[in-house]
């Protein structure tokens, strides 16, 4: 425990100093990394705790972007990030309670069908109102934007770590192991799964509030591009979802990788990509955070 | 409303819904034996497209002949895959224990890096060839020759392998670890021969599939993915593992799709499939795990 908050001090630190002494190309990495930190830390509140596996989170993260896209100019920043997080909230509470029902495999296809639907009605109401893509106007430097995705990344890291420590918690890994169990010992596993699913979304929203200022631009296919659904699954299958360390190691891991090849080679990096989820889902299903730290892993069972 | 009743609809819904039929039979048959999710079952479709248009292009030879390649590169592709991913999980062992959910990400991992080797080899340019496109006439209806081709391939390939579930000893022996596995094997099936022959049908089926879809419209790297969820749509519409269902469901998504975009506009297309897509898992999650599993 102790150890974990040094080290997540330490990150923190060296993350916040990054801009007094890096470019802007350096500054925009370090905001992709804290980005999937964001959203890969978000996402196993739901699916690392639950085994819950959701293939759709970007719908979250484009909602949010999508809330920013309509309320910039109009509504002041500070209240543009809260209000994104609500509308992801609103929108998995609302999906959640037919959504979570299903389970396992087809849990996972739902929720890669529920993001693509999505995204086609966000393009055909964009449609009727005429809009093909937007331009944000006066968005924030890129200082500015990396310091709030750092407050959210270190938002993330506190919520994952607090639930994995909190009784809710260990209620979501009963569901995990044996849900039917965990209903005969007492723990409400629907109002468990619905609050894990609408935790999971909050940040993806504000994440992607910040990200479509960051690129200035709104244009849907873009935003809910499926691709982020699958990055943040396998950086968590690779970092290792059972451990709070796991998505900051798949997100950076990733990141570098990509910022290697995605420019020159963008499809050797889908390649590497899909190689490493089946290494790893093969022959690590712990993850490096598994393989780096077995004993923690141990300790927080 | 003249349009929406006249037969060219209906036409164009039939030889979808043939296509779909068929694009679903190899998933069904591969989740029913095996319960692997194949989520590149659509990349197989692209790679059978491929097929027939280097063929056509390079070899000048009918996709109603190339479909045979189609097949057998398929077929290997199954093999391949067998040996090196998913015998281990099949087997049991530490990554057996969840095999739903570890077989979507092996084949979700397969489907990605798939679908860039052919970017990265073929560009991702759409590319299409004429073949067949005389015009047939049926009354006032009219349809090219290459879509009355490919239909009546894919209807001649379903009627062939529910004949051969039914009839051949071996059909029977892909029906009987459909329906019970641990049974099969106490009443003697060769449990892993039938699996290794279930994973090369389903293959093969869906890469012939993608041989005639390439006839009938433009191909490129990406095209699989939607064949992979109208696959899904159709198979769990159809009953998991239900044969006959399946294919009847393949012909009621071509319908739905032909009159609902002709209904609405072709803005909704992705709507409408992804909607009941959706919808059929919302609705019936318990038609999908707890239902009774029967084979027709």
């Amino acid at each position: 425990m102790k150890a974990t908050a040094a080290l997540l001090s330490i990150l923190v630190l060296a993350f916040a100093a990054l801009p007094l002494g890096a470019g802007d190309y350096f500054i925009g990495v370090g905001l992709s990394v804290l980005m999937y930190v964001a959203l890969t830390q978000s996402w196993t509140v739901l699916s690392g705790m639950t085994g819950y596996v959701s293939l759709g989170h970007v719908v979250f993260y484009g909602l949010g972007g999508y809330v920013a896209a309509l309320a910039w100019g109009t509504v002041p920043l500070a209240a543009i990030i809260p209000l994104a997080g609500i509308a992801a909230f609103a929108l998995a509470a609302t999906i959640g309670s037919p959504a979570l029902r299903v389970r396992g495999p087809y849990f996972v296809i739902l929720t890669f069908g529920l993001a693509e639907l999505v995204k086609y009605i966000v393009i055909v109401i964009e449609g009727w109102l005429g809009k093909f893509s937007r331009v944000m106007f006066g968005a924030p430097g890129l200082d500015t934007l990396y310091y709030i995705m750092l407050a959210l990344a270190a938002a993330a890291t506190i919520l994952t770590l607090s639930v994995r420590r909190s009784r809710f918690g260990q209620g979501l890994r009963a569901i995990r192991e044996n849900e039917e169990a965990a209903e005969t010992v007492g723990v409400p596993t629907v109002r468990f799964k619905l609050l894990a699913f609408g935790l999971s979304a909050i940040i993806p929203g504000m994440v992607g509030s910040v990200m479509v200022l960051r690129s200035t631009y709104f244009e849907p296919a873009q935003l809910f591009d499926p691709v982020v659904s699958f990055s943040i699954v396998t950086m968590a299958v690779v970092g290792g979802s059972d451990d709070v360390m796991g998505p900051l190691l798949g997100a950076a891991g990733f990141v570098v990788l990509s910022e290697l090849l995605w420019a020159n080679a963008p499809q050797l990096y889908m390649i590497f990509l899909g190689l490493l989820l089946i290494l790893f889902v093969l022959f690590v299903p712990e993850g490096m955070s598994g393989k780096l730290f077995p004993a923690r892993r141990r300790g927080a069972r | 409303m003249d349009a929406i009743l006249s037969g060219q609809l209906l036409a164009a819904a039939l030889v979808t819904g043939a296509l779909y039929a068929l694009t679903a039979l190899g998933l069904n048959l591969v989740y029913g034996t095996m319960r692997l999710l194949n989520v590149a079952h659509g990349d197989l479709v692209m790679i059978g497209a491929y097929v027939a248009f280097w063929a056509f292009t390079l070899l000048a030879l009918s996709p109603l002949l190339s479909l045979l390649g189609s097949a057998a590169l398929a077929a290997l592709l199954g093999l391949a895959l067998y040996y090196g991913l998913f015998r281990r999980l099949l087997d049991g062992g530490k990554a057996a224990q969840r095999l739903e959910a570890n077989s979507l990400l092996l084949f979700f991992g397969v489907s990605v890096i798939v679908q860039n080797l052919a970017a990265l080899q073929f560009t991702s340019t759409p590319r299409g060839f004429q073949y067949l496109d005389e015009v047939y006439h049926f009354g006032n209806i009219a349809v090219t020759g290459n879509r009355i081709a490919a239909f009546l391939v894919a209807i001649a390939i379903c009627l062939g392998v529910m004949a051969f579930l039914r009839f051949h000893v071996t059909g029977l022996a892909i029906k009987a670890l459909i329906q019970r596995r641990d049974a099969a094997a106490i009443v003697g099936v060769n449990i892993e021969r039938v699996q290794i022959l279930t994973l090369c049908l389903g293959f093969a089926t869906a890469s012939v599939a993608g041989a005639l879809v390439s006839m009938t419209e433009q191909i490129s790297p990406f095209m699989g993915f939607p064949f992979t969820i109208a696959a899904f749509v159709v198979i769990i519409l159809g009953g998991l593992g239900n044969i006959t269902g399946g294919i009847a469901a393949g012909f009621l998504l071509g319908l739905l799709e032909t009159y609902g975009v002709a209904l609405t506009s072709s803005a909704y297309r992705s709507i409408l499939v992804y909607g009941v897509f959706v919808l059929i898992l919302l609705v019936r999650p318990q038609g999908l795990l707890g239902g009774r599993r029967t084979v027709r």
